[in-house]
């Protein structure tokens, strides 16, 4: 169960971690504001402040407009039920310090780095000396001198040592404490006063632990703190009508995201396989989106017109793993005839068509063509994906 | 008689197909829909032809010989 801001906020505050001042606001409410403000919807996403889920304001009118704007925005599906107001913090340096749990350790997980405020597992990957990562038992915790350990290990010493230290191993007691899988605070703001501070907190609670804590249980059964599930986009919604087109496979499921190449990938493993790898390259799926049980010609050419509908979606990549129950030529013809009828060429469209399996003879013979250059069982699906990436800009 | 589509041609030869009250096979095998009665003669529904799965069940079925299957994709 994934706790909002200000559910987090709460529990930071019993364990004496300093936060900005605020409070949840109200449509409607009449407000009185000296002082610049960051007003925050309430909804369990990452990347709110991308989403237009954050915004500054600076007198009453201006907080005033932007609150019953973000109370009826639709932030990726949500809509938001509340606004948190937070003072605006004059930050000097930004951390990232978060708990979670290694499934293949099986152990938690401390993580801090000094370059806080961005996408930590990126971070991670480009600039690894940036943070640091230790195991700590559930029997001992994170005692103070372990975290202290953690942190110097990135090169903060001095005062910023003794400061931060004790935030990190009072997180860890967090994460225990309430049977969390995942506690962040990203930021955690150095003011020019010395003064640390949370800007934002996510966290994470385990399911099946949620019984053992009264206050997040309550929380779990206010079924009016967050609007519904995520909502269907309409991209996705339009995906799930063209699956019930006809009863013939799957060709609908879909996850939109927000990048540029294209997704029409084999069901099951092969598609979270072909999805990561894609990511791993470096490459930004527009979507997610599971074909397999030998869809309909129809199905795959209204998918692939779908897709390639979305704005900055220029081009496409067809993954599966070698398919005995979909017929290759029958999926060909359908991203072949879709793309036509999106105008646009399938040599320059198609980053990489990567299906063998049933009938593969005649697909291939479809995509000669027209151009495509076949990829056969000897490419893997990494390699796949590889060449799709380099294939999407 | 004929139809187009991206992928695949089917053409039925009226001058020797029977019509449907004598035969009627190319309607009633065909998993895909290709065929529809249009008065005692097959028609052949362009919409549907892109499902076509080369079963070849019509031309097997098809006494007089009048069906013609193409693969557009193949030189």
């Amino acid at each position: 169960m994934r706790l909002l801001e200000y559910e987090s906020k709460r529990i930071l505050e019993k364990y004496r971690i300093p936060l900005p001042a605020g409070r949840l606001v109200a449509l409607g409410e009449i407000l009185k504001i000296d002082k610049p403000v960051m007003l925050k919807a309430q909804i369990p996403i990452g990347g709110r402040g991308k989403a237009g889920g954050i915004l500054e304001a600076s007198d009453t009118e201006d907080a005033r407009q932007k609150i019953s704007h973000l109370l009826q925005s639709n932030l990726r599906g949500y809509i938001p039920k509340s606004v948190y107001m937070e003072e605006k913090k004059a930050v000097k340096q930004e951390f990232f310090m978060g708990v979670t749990y290694d499934t293949v350790a099986k152990a938690p997980l401390a993580i801090f780095s000094p370059a806080g405020g961005i996408d930590i597992e990126e971070l991670a990957q480009k600039q690894p000396e940036l943070v640091c990562k230790e195991h700590f038992t559930v029997a001992s915790r994170l005692p103070l001198h372990r975290a202290r350990e953690i942190v110097a290990e990135t090169g903060i010493s001095g005062k910023l040592l003794l400061g931060l230290s004790p935030l990190l191993s009072k997180l860890a007691d967090v994460f225990l404490d309430y049977d969390a899988t995942v506690v962040e605070i990203n930021p955690l703001g150095l003011m020019d006063d010395g003064q640390l501070v949370a800007l934002d907190c996510h966290m994470e609670i385990d399911d099946d632990a949620v019984f053992r804590h009264a206050d997040i249980a309550s929380m779990e059964k206010d079924t009016g703190r967050v609007e519904g599930e995520k909502r269907m986009s309409d991209f996705e919604r339009k995906a799930s009508e063209i699956n019930d087109l006809d009863h013939r496979g799957v060709a609908g499921r879909m996850i939109e995201f927000d990048g540029n190449l294209g997704l029409i990938i084999g069901g099951g493993g092969a598609s979270l396989t072909a999805f990561d790898a894609i990511r791993a390259h470096g490459g930004r799926p527009a979507n997610y989106c599971e074909i397999g049980g030998n869809p309909s010609v129809l199905k795959v050419k209204e998918l692939t017109k779908l897709i390639l509908s979305k704005p900055g979606v220029n081009k496409i990549a067809v993954i599966m793993n070698v398919v005995s129950n979909t017929r290759v030529d029958l999926v060909a013809r359908g991203i072949v005839k879709g793309i036509l009828e999106s105008g646009k060429n399938p040599a320059r469209t198609v980053a990489v068509f990567r299906i063998p399996g049933a009938w593969e003879e005649e697909g291939f013979k479809i995509l000669s063509k027209y151009g495509i250059p076949i990829q056969g069982r000897t490419v893997s699906i990494d390699e796949a994906a590889r060449i799709a990436t380099k294939n999407s800009d | 008689m004929s139809s187009a589509s991206e992928f695949i041609r089917v053409d039925v030869n009226m001058t020797t197909c029977v019509g449907i009250a004598r035969c009627g096979g190319c309607v009633r095998v065909c998993p895909v829909s290709i065929f529809q009665k249009n008065g005692d003669a097959p028609a052949v529904v362009e919409k549907n032809l892109d499902e076509c799965i080369l079963c070849e069940l019509c031309i097997q079925t098809c006494k007089p010989e009048a069906i013609t299957i193409r693969k557009l994709y193949e030189a």
